[in-house]
């Protein structure tokens, strides 16, 4: 798989202010998104997420390094038509209707008139905004914002689509509407690019990701290989036996209701604890083993810092 | 950055093109007099209103017009208006003297037109009362055109206002003079004379005295010998013949006492001495 | 390639420009000056169509301009502040399409302004005195090359100053362009030296807004060299072209934060 973007030694100091006060906020990032892969850009607020992106995008002119768009430099009108992107808290002309902003952008990438309307078409059916079409956007709430930036996103039919914290602001019913396009966009081919501070939309659907911490990159790779299967600790919920007695086992945190919630760390203790409470005449409600998530990762990296 | 200096190279041409183009355009013929536009605003009284306060810096502006204006030679009929201009002027800053008096130098110098300068002066002096200044002018000018009646009338004016300088006065009494009112100009040059403050004044006041008496008596004289001749068809042959005709009950010497000479073939009067040598 | 994205940038800035209340209401205020220009000239002694032309050709111009200025200053920085430049420039669209396309949107919109203004004034001049006078007609067409040029002026501004600190600049252009023969006449006055040279280069460089005053020549019905009227159609187009080099060349390498 060929790299669709590549970003190699990126830096960014900002002089803001009258007596200008320097703040590096990219200090020499290096990644690397492969073609057809979902590639989440993690990382607390403040690190630098945004500033990348506006980089990669020509909203913002790096101090150093080098950054490939499709095989060419970044800058490079083809590789931009070539590209989706949607803003953070994304803001739209909001005299026009969400049918009319997406013409005026369809009309910018020279796409015929019928060619725009069926692809408008397709695209309101996709983030479900067909029947708020032709409201003006003055009127939407931000979730209608968010799907009406994501159909702008893919008016040109990208091969890389941006996504800044694409999920932000979104009820649970509508992060899975999104995550199910955004899984949708990498079976037709497409390569996404995400970035988010949301660990478990991150979770569910990316294939790589880089973790930003303070303008620097701290780890990246696959998701899978970044993140350990290991065992970290068996969770069980189970009634009937005094904390005295699991002491010695696990870790007792009280739970409601007569039931124990039990953190065992050493999986050799397992079968000893289901003994204990068949012996109690006991009940063993729930038993569930937590393995590394990305939170815990990401929080272990985050907190030295 | 290679584009950059394009940009600027751009820049630059563009700037030295347009400015090219400026100073071809402005020596250009018939180049119209910007802001003529002011020339048919109806009066002042109503552009004051217009101007929410700002009247003394619009006065200032149209002030500033007028003279580049009047200065065209190119406009030939540009006088039609210079009242009106200068009307509107002082009634957006009546106390701007400055105006008036170059309105009037206009008035008076280019076009040659006395009345229209004193009107200014007029209206200068009507919105400023205590401005000695206006009379003052006035007076020159008209004295310069050899109205004396009327310069006299202003000095007059002027010299009646607290702070005028001495000299109004002194103007006062020599209009009064070639205005041919020699008894006010006697009784103003005495009264000079009296009040003087150094001697300088006073040797000038003296002349002129000097010089009024000798109009004065050689008027009387003069008309005594022409009485003599018309009575017996000749002229006198000296004073002391009018006097034994009873023509006058006394030969007047000049001021300081000297006689006055006398030709006979003529029947003139004249000065022994030359009133500002003595 | 970008005749269409300026093309789109401009239909797009139309749209926005011609919904802007601000304009109907100096549109409003221009309308009631013409029409106030015919009382006023009950007022004057002598020509009354004289300064009905010579106010309603005034008015026009001054509000063409203010217009110019309270919109331009408002287009390139709503664009920053409301965010919605970064999906516009994330497309392959060139930032001097951007400018560009902003520009002729708003330039199409003060046409149509002007259009309205003056014909409005036309049908006042048309009524009163049952003429159409055609270079009344080319007094507004320098008034629009005038527009051509302070547009630019309140677009530099806007690519990055707020819009009252560019209205004031732009205002300031403005004043300046019309003052110039000030300039002129004190670099005259000055003794031969590098003070003189300086005031001429300067009166030369700054804007000189009275070239595209034909209004008395109209009025008075003075004749018009044809010489003058190309000149002044070139010398709006240039300094138009450098101003807008100008916000090209800073709008080139900002930073979107």
């Amino acid at each position: 798989m060929s790299a669709i973007l590549t970003v190699d030694g990126l830096k960014k100091t900002y002089s803001q202010g009258f007596i200008p006060k320097r703040r590096e906020v990219l200090k020499g990032i290096s990644f690397s998104v492969s073609e057809g892969e979902i590639f989440g850009f993690l990382g607390p607020n403040g690190a630098g997420k945004t500033t990348t992106i506006k980089c990669v995008l020509g909203l913002i002119f790096p101090d150093a390094g080098r950054i490939e768009l499709c095989g060419r430099p970044h800058l490079d009108p083809r590789s931009k038509a070539e590209v989706g992107f949607l803003p953070e808290n994304p803001y739209f002309y909001d005299y026009l209707t969400a049918r009319e902003f997406l013409d005026f952008y369809g009309q910018l990438f020279g796409l015929a008139a019928r060619v725009r309307r069926e692809r408008i078409a397709g695209l309101l059916k996709l983030v479900d905004m067909e029947r708020a079409a032709d409201i003006s956007l003055r009127k939407y709430s931000r979730g209608m914002l968010q799907r009406v930036g994501l159909a702008q996103a893919l008016i040109n039919e990208p091969s890389l689509v941006v996504l800044d914290e694409p999920l932000g602001g979104l009820d649970p019913l509508g992060r899975k509407e999104i995550r199910d396009i955004i899984l949708r966009l990498r079976a037709e081919g497409k390569t996404v690019f995400l970035s988010s501070h949301i660990l478990q939309d991150i979770e569910m659907i990316c294939d790589r990701v880089a973790i930003l911490v303070e303008g620097k990159i701290l780890s990246q790779g696959r998701l899978a290989d970044l993140v350990s299967e290991k065992i970290l600790f068996t969770e069980i919920v189970l009634s009937g036996v005094g904390e005295r007695d699991l002491a010695a086992l696990g870790e007792p945190l009280s739970a409601q209701a007569g039931r124990t919630l039990l953190k065992v760390y050493d999986e050799a203790r397992i079968p000893a604890v289901l003994e204990l409470v068949r012996d109690r005449k006991g009940s063993v409600h729930s038993l569930l083993p937590r393995t590394q998530t990305l939170e815990d990762l990401f929080v272990g990296m985050v907190r030295p810092q | 950055m290679k584009k950059t200096l394009a940009l600027v190279l751009v820049l630059c041409g563009l700037a030295a093109s347009f400015s090219g183009l400026e100073l071809r355009m402005r020596t250009m013929p018939r180049r119209k007099v910007p802001g003529a536009g002011i020339l048919y605003i109806p009066s002042g009284k109503y552009l004051k209103y217009a101007t929410f306060g700002f009247s003394t810096l619009i006065a200032d502006v149209v002030y500033l017009w007028a003279i580049q204006y009047y200065g065209n030679e190119e406009i030939a009929d540009r006088y039609d208006s210079l009242l009106h201009i200068f009307g509107i002027i002082s009634e957006l800053d009546p106390r701007y003297v400055d105006a008036y008096e170059v309105g009037a130098l206009i008035a008076a110098g280019d076009m040659q037109d006395l009345g229209l300068a004193l009107k200014i002066f007029d209206l200068g002096f009507a919105k400023n009362p205590s401005q000695w200044i206006f009379p003052f002018e006035a007076g020159h000018y008209a004295a310069l055109a050899k109205d004396f009646p009327t310069a006299r009338a202003y000095f007059k004016k002027a010299m009646d206002i607290p702070g005028a300088p001495a000299i109004a006065k002194r103007l006062y009494a020599d209009t009064s003079f070639k205005a041919m009112d020699l008894r006010t100009s006697w009784e103003t040059w005495l009264e000079v004379y009296n009040t003087a403050a150094d001697e300088q004044i006073k040797k000038i006041a003296s002349n002129h005295l000097y010089q009024v008496k000798a109009a004065a008596d050689i008027g009387a004289l003069k008309a005594a010998a022409a009485k003599f001749k018309a009575a017996s068809g000749r002229f006198p042959s000296g004073p002391d013949e009018i006097l034994r005709a009873g023509l006058l009950p006394s030969i007047p010497k000049d001021y300081d006492g000297a006689d006055y000479l006398y030709d006979p073939a003529t029947g003139e009067f004249k000065t022994a001495v030359i009133p500002w040598k003595r | 390639m970008t005749a269409r994205m300026v093309k789109v940038i401009a239909a797009n800035t139309f749209k926005e420009a011609v919904r802007d209340r601000v304009l109907y209401l100096l549109l409003f205020f221009a309308a009631a000056a013409i029409l106030l220009s015919r009382v006023l000239a009950l007022l004057t002694v002598g020509d009354r169509m004289k300064i009905v032309k010579d106010v309603g050709l005034s008015a026009i111009s001054i509000f063409g301009a203010l217009m110019a200025i309270l919109i331009g200053t408002g287009l390139v920085y709503k664009e920053i502040e409301k965010r919605t430049i970064f999906t516009l420039i994330s497309k392959p669209i060139h930032r001097f399409e951007f400018l560009l396309g902003k520009y002729l949107g708003l330039i199409l919109t003060l046409a149509v302004m002007l259009t309205s203004m003056g014909l409005i004034f036309l049908g006042l001049v048309l009524v009163e005195t049952g003429v159409f006078e055609g270079r009344i007609l080319l007094a507004l067409v320098y008034v629009f090359f005038e527009l051509l040029l302070v547009t630019a002026v309140a677009i530099l501004f806007s690519c990055f100053s707020t819009p009252i600190l560019s209205s004031l600049f732009s205002l300031g252009f403005y004043l300046i362009g019309h003052f110039s023969w000030s300039l002129e006449a004190l670099a005259k006055k000055v003794r031969p030296g590098p003070g003189r040279t300086l005031l001429g280069v300067l009166s030369a460089v700054l804007p000189d807004l009275e070239n595209f005053n034909i209004r008395t020549e109209v009025v008075h019905a003075l004749p018009l060299p044809a010489a003058h009227l190309a000149y002044a159609a070139a010398y709006g187009i240039l300094y138009a072209a450098f101003v807008l080099t100008l916000a090209v060349l800073i709008f080139r390498r900002r930073d979107f934060v």
